[in-house]
């Protein structure tokens, strides 16, 4: 695997007195369901940014607009400071999609695929070759040149896919769900590889459901909900900005059944079920001293529970999230206005 | 770089698409097979044709398994050409390329074309050994293989536009009505042809095999051959292109040119009769075309007209695009072939035309009146309309007609629709037939009316992007009469 993919030819035209992404007041409807309901929220240049959000969110949605494959109903986007609507071949030139479903074709080679898509974007000559060459060395995907395209495991086609983005060196990338269905081997080296594209300084967005694995290739990361931004931000700020004051999470294993601590759990005071794990579960209880937590153990140990073990836990991001959606259910959540922070670092937007 | 020698396979000249479709192609197994099964049906019949006795069946057979490859298996290769890749989502991908619309259709249909070809080239030698064993009109012959070849290649850039509808039964349905009935056509014409003795089974595919006519004939045929296999394809790329492109501007212009020098060279050579025919025949693909296109809501695709000053205003009513200006667009056509078919054969004809013509407003009218305000794609619906309007109506109002025709009566209940007008109009009485036209006429007229004020509706609709695009250009002075 080459540490570098970035193409020796010159960057697309891009204005670099503007964000690198920038969506204003983004509608979509299908029929009566909105889609997309107002979002906006700007990514500068050189930022791995995270999209969140659950099924249906709108996610997929916002990225095809962002990537001209389907029209906004209103608002404005524009990518690299061209309008998606009234320049779509401009935004295109400069824009990598990685798709949720990863289109492959049948009766066609690895090499072929790639080469088609060289060819499709302008390659000629020695010069394909050598950019084919340098996309699968970036993805690993030489030894695999010579399989069909459609019948290789998900996370070769995964490669594949990002390879086919990577071709034409784009300076924005968006990868709806590219962690999707890959086995913890397969999600890490996808990790380095968008570590790599970011340190090159591409502008990323990824859509995903892994929250913890986001939360660590992200600068930010931007929450939508029923077709709502509803948080950008650091996964920092997200963690502590949905912490409800005077509570702690407590992780519990018991010898046994993990039902009787259920059940224990759900008429003590003080306490709420978060989630129930293979040996206990993890509880939420509305204390912070240390007098309490102690006495909530001792309470388990007489009512006949076997504790295993008992400690506290950070609030993860996961937690945040569920946290959060509950709260915008509940209209107590304070939205945080879409924040645009200074370039992080210089050297990456030159 | 081991790997090089693999995709040095086509050169860079060739469009990647057509590259791409080729080696998907020629690695299919349908392609393959049919190739063999091919030459070992034509081995056998340059076998047989050694007899003289049997030499008309052999033809006869020869001609059959021609056209049922050129013009019937290999088009069909194109049935879902776009349409898989806008299920597997390749068609995005696609469109992310630097590969435009145009060039992806047209690389799907060029991949069938050249395919086709190369079979059609290796029928060749085969005629070539029928003409050394049993002397027959060899030239005659290699003209007809060539004209399968043409047909199959405009069937297929049909069926290549028809891909771009998702919907598998739509499109089985434009398909394979045509063939059905062609196909009852042809056994009923075995029926018959056996009962009067003696003709070979393959005769029947023979329609347009063995023309004769000269080189113009041939110019003439390739000509508008090429025409509608641009007008096809275009409006497939139509279909698929992002909404701001301005295809209608080539597509409209095009297609007018090409009406026009079919006017042009009616009169030049002064068979405007058989033109006039055959522009009506142009128009209506050509309104069908202008009529289905959605109106466009993106102001650039306007600033580019309002940037050219007023003669792009003008050509803005006319190529913009969208249904609106496609109904002043095909207003206009109209009025050009019914002049035309007034001044070359005779003021009932040109009424008939227009008459014709407000029976495709008719359709477009009815879409507008009943598909779903949400529905984007017109096509779909105008398709549906015109089959059912044109198959269901037209067959219920012959049977309406013939009882009338044996009482020699006037049908004036044809009058209401224009698709029946010109059947009532044949079999009314001597006396009664101006004022019969003259009702149809009236009549027709509600269709463009109609029409006219759901295109008032949805002018104003986009008016907003039109006042957009104006400031794109002049910034904010005028523009408030848009
Ligand atoms: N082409 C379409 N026609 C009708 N409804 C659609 C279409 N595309 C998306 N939707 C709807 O819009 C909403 C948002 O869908 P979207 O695909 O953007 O969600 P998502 O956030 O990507 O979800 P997931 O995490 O499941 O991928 C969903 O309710 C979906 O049903
Ligand atoms: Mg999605």
């Amino acid at each position: 695997m080459s540490s570098s993919v970035s193409n020796s030819a010159p960057a697309h035209e891009m204005d670099r007195s503007q964000p690198a992404v920038v969506v204003e007041d983004l509608h979509r409807t299908f029929g009566a369901l909105k889609a997309v309901d107002g979002v906006s929220f700007s990514i500068d240049h050189g930022r791995v940014v995270g999209f969140v959000g659950a099924n249906g969110a709108g996610k997929t949605t916002t990225m095809r607009i962002m990537a001209t494959l389907d029209s906004p109903g209103s608002g404005k986007v524009s990518m690299g400071g061209h309008n998606v609507v009234h320049h779509p071949a401009k935004v295109r030139r400069l824009l990598g999609w990685m798709p949720d479903s990863f289109g492959t074709y049948e009766h066609m080679t690895v090499l072929e695929y790639l080469d088609f898509y060289a060819r499709a974007l302008g390659f000629k000559g020695a010069d394909r070759l050598r950019r084919i060459q340098e996309v699968m060395d970036f993805t690993d995907l030489t030894p695999l040149a010579d399989r069909m395209s459609n019948k290789m495991s998900k996370g070769q086609t995964q490669r594949l896919c990002l390879g086919r983005a990577l071709l034409h060196d784009p300076q924005i990338l968006i990868l709806d769900e590219p962690a999707a269905g890959l086995d913890p081997k397969a999600r890490v080296e996808l990790k380095n590889l968008i570590r790599i594209l970011a340190q090159e300084g591409k502008t990323i967005l990824i859509s995903s459901h892994i929250l913890s694995e986001l939360g660590e290739m992200c600068d930010s990361l931007l929450f939508i909900d029923k077709g709502r931004i509803v948080h950008h931000g650091d996964a920092e700020s997200m963690v502590r900005g949905t912490e409800t004051a005077g509570e702690t999470l407590v992780n519990v294993q018991i010898a046994g059944e993990p039902a009787k601590l259920i059940e224990w759990a759900l008429t003590a005071p003080l306490i709420k079920i978060v989630e129930e794990t293979k040996r206990g579960a993890r509880l939420r209880i509305q204390a912070v001293d240390e007098d309490t937590l102690a006495g909530v153990l001792r309470r388990m140990i007489q009512d006949g529970l076997p504790v295993l073990d008992y400690h506290r836990e950070e609030r993860r991001l996961e937690d945040a999230f569920i946290d959060m959606l509950g709260q915008i259910d509940k209209n107590t959540f304070k939205a945080q206005p879409p924040e645009i922070r200074p370039q992080k670092n210089a050297e990456a937007a030159n | 770089m081991n790997a090089a020698p693999a995709i040095m396979d086509f050169p860079d000249r060739l469009s990647p698409m057509v590259v791409k479709e080729l080696r998907q192609g020629l690695r299919t197994r349908l392609f393959g097979g049919v190739l063999l099964t091919l030459h070992m049906m034509l081995v056998l019949l340059t076998l047989m044709s050694g007899g003289a006795e049997n030499a008309a069946v052999v033809s006869g057979w020869f001609d059959g398994i021609a056209t049922l490859v050129l013009c019937i298996i290999m088009p069909l290769r194109g049935f879902s050409a776009v349409a898989d890749e806008l299920k597997s989502g390749t068609l995005d991908m696609l469109a992310l390329t630097r590969l435009s619309a145009g060039r992806i259709i047209f690389g799907k249909w060029a991949a069938i074309a050249s395919q086709s070809l190369l079979l059609m080239l290796s029928i060749m030698p085969y005629v070539v050994a029928r003409f050394v064993f049993g002397g027959l009109d060899l030239f005659g012959e290699i003209t007809a293989l060539f004209y399968k070849w043409l047909i199959g290649v405009v069937i297929a850039a049909v069926i290549v536009a028809l891909s771009t509808q998702r919907q598998f039964w739509l499109r089985a349905v434009v398909v394979f009505l045509p063939l059905m009935m062609g196909g009852c056509g042809a056994a009923s014409f075995i029926m018959v042809s056996r009962m009067g003795g003696g003709m070979p089974p393959g005769t029947v595919f023979t329609v347009f095999t063995k023309s004769g006519g000269g080189s113009s004939t041939l110019l003439m045929g390739v000509g508008m051959a090429a025409w509608a296999i641009f007008f096809f394809l275009s409006l497939a790329a139509t279909r698929i292109a992002p909404a701001a492109s301005l295809l209608s501007v080539i597509k409209r212009s095009v297609n007018l040119v090409m009406l026009l020098s079919l006017l042009l060279l009616g009169w030049l050579t002064g068979s405007g009769a058989d033109m006039s025919m055959m522009a009506a025949g142009v128009l209506s693909l050509l309104m069908m075309d202008a009529l289905t296109e959605r109106v466009n809501d993106v102001p650039s695709v306007y600033a580019a007209f309002y940037q050219r000053g007023w003669p792009g205003r003008v050509a803005l009513w006319l190529l913009a695009p969208g249904w609106v200006t496609g109904l002043v667009y095909t207003a206009l056509l109209v009025a050009l072939v019914t002049v035309y078919v007034g001044w070359t054969r005779s003021v009932e004809e040109a009424k008939l035309v227009a008459v014709r013509a407000a029976g495709t407003w008719m359709i477009a009218a009815l879409v507008q009146l009943f598909s779903t305000r949400k529905s984007r794609d017109l096509l779909p619906p105008f398709i549906i309309f015109w089959l059912f309007v044109n198959v269901v109506v037209a067959t219920l109002g012959s049977l309406l007609l013939m009882p009338l025709a044996m009482r020699s009566n006037s049908a004036w209940f044809t009058c209401a629709l224009p698709q029946l007008l010109p059947a009532g109009y044949a079999m009314a009485q001597p006396g009664d037939k101006a004022a019969f036209l003259d009702l149809g006429m009236l009549t027709a007229c509600i269709w463009p009316a109609v029409l006219l004020i759901a295109a008032v509706f949805a002018w104003r609709h986009a008016r907003g992007a039109r006042q957009e695009g104006w400031r794109m250009i002049h910034g904010d002075q005028g523009g408030a009469a848009l």
